[in-house]
């Protein structure tokens, strides 16, 4: 089976699903997602948690002690809940059980727009495309290896003082975190390694939050499906609080692998949840794959 | 259902994972790149172990033969996040009852390794994580 056979297969799932499992609800909805790719995951699940609270960015930026913009908060998260109870006490696999705005008669789930993908100096895009075939041995995400910066996406939780922000990620891969001192130095030790998260600085340029992030190991990529990177990636995130919302971007400047610069941008919503620890996570499958056969996961 | 659609379900349930995941969740290889979804087995025992860790949970279900040998199989499940509130627990899941269950068996040739599809049990309770119609059980092996 192809990728795009895999990936078509699973929206036929879920369609299948809706009819027979749950008749009325909006797994036909939920589906839809799958049939323009490039508005799946993940920009749509952050659109999910925008449309839990609508008018976020209107209310007023809160600010600490410090006069600084106040980041403190649950900012992404999973729904779960997506096996659900059907009678008195038995369970299934229902795609639309749980999710925000789909129920039936509901206004239908957001939309979010793809992300650009980064663009590859051309001798290097045969390699991308090797490692996405591959993918299953390729990507050590799927070997309960960190997915690191930028791949783990914007923090799902931030804790801010004066002197520091710390990250924080519940993660199919483990828990996750980085802590940032604000209006710090970058380490001088010649003999630093690279690590999966890199040596994070940050400091605040008006009511935007910069944090910039080097030493970041080429074991890691910048994302799913083979985008791997060089040793010499260089990382910066701005995060703004509007309201209720924090206005995030990344940008990727990897100048030996790719041709410009790579930036994408998310809206984050406060969430009114508490992050939950993930499972931890333990290979079980190295051993067994016998092809490469892998969901197409468009960013 | 066909094997082929059964099968589309059981990738829905892992594409699921990146649907409604952080960006690194969305990562996964295929139920088909593991297992034989054009053929499922039967078995009738009790689950005498789940592991509830990420990218999937496992379920270890003992099944006793005619000698009274107990055999323990180990079957590759959903995400544990899949089932955050849903009530669906570990230790529901081990509660000693016996069950029959279905699942698809390795393609790799493992002895005693699938992906679960269904947990039946004698009071017509049932836990389909499979996802859609859930497959006739066929004769236990």
């Amino acid at each position: 089976m192809k990728i795009s056979l895999a990936i078509h297969a699973g929206i036929a799932g879920l369609g299948l699903a809706a009819m027979s499992a749950v008749p009325g609800n909006a797994f036909g909805q939920a589906a839809n997602y799958g049939q323009a790719p490039n508005y799946g995951p993940p920009a749509t699940s952050y659109a999910l948690e925008a449309a839990r609270y609508p008018d976020a960015a209107s209310k007023p930026t809160p600010h600490l002690a410090d006069g600084q913009p106040d980041l403190n908060g649950v900012w992404h998260h999973f729904f779960g809940g997506l096996v659900a109870k059907v009678g008195d006490n038995s369970f299934e696999l229902n795609f639309g059980q749980h999710i925000p705005t789909a129920k039936a008669g509901g206004p239908p789930p957001p939309r979010a727009k793809p992300d650009p993908a980064p663009e590859y100096k051309a001798q290097f895009a045969a390699k991308v495309k090797a490692l996405d075939a591959n993918q299953v041995k390729e990507d050590r995400t799927l070997h309960c290896m960190p997915p690191g910066v930028p791949r783990m996406g914007p923090p799902q939780e931030i804790v801010q003082t004066a002197k520091q922000v710390v990250f924080l990620y519940a993660d199919l891969t483990g828990n996750h975190w980085r802590v940032i001192p604000v209006n710090g130095q970058h380490s001088t030790d010649p003999e630093l390694e690279a690590t999966y998260n890199g040596d994070s600085v940050a400091h605040w340029d008006g009511d935007t939050l910069v944090v910039d992030v080097t030493h970041l190991t080429d074991d890691t990529w910048l994302g799913d499906n083979g985008l791997y990177h060089s040793s010499k990636l260089h990382v910066t995130e701005r995060l703004r609080r509007v309201g209720d919302t924090i206005q995030y971007s990344m940008t990727a400047d990897d100048p030996v692998v790719l041709a410009k610069p790579w930036t994408i941008t998310r809206t984050l919503t406060l969430q009114p949840d508490l992050l939950t620890e993930a499972a931890p996570c333990v290979d079980n499958d190295a051993g067994h794959y016998v092809n490469s056969e892998h969901h197409d996961n468009a960013r | 259902m066909t094997n082929n659609k059964r099968l589309a379900l059981a990738a829905a349930a892992l594409l699921g994972a990146g649907m409604f995941a952080p960006a690194p969740l969305a990562a996964h290889h295929a139920v088909s790149a593991e297992f034989n979804a054009d053929k499922i087995i039967t078995l009738k025992g009790v689950v005498s172990k789940v592991d509830w860790v990420n990218p999937h949970i496992f379920v270890y279900f003992d099944v006793k033969d005619d000698s009274g040998k107990v055999t323990t199989w180990r079957l590759q499940s959903l995400p544990p996040l899949f089932f955050k509130g849903s009530g669906l627990t570990k230790e529901k899941l081990m509660d000693g009852s016996e069950a029959t269950i279905t699942a698809y068996p390795a393609k790799d040739g493992t002895d005693d390794f699938g992906f679960l599809l269904k947990l039946s049990y004698p009071d017509g309770h049932f836990y389909n994580l499979g996802g859609g119609t859930a497959p006739a059980p066929g004769p236990t092996k």
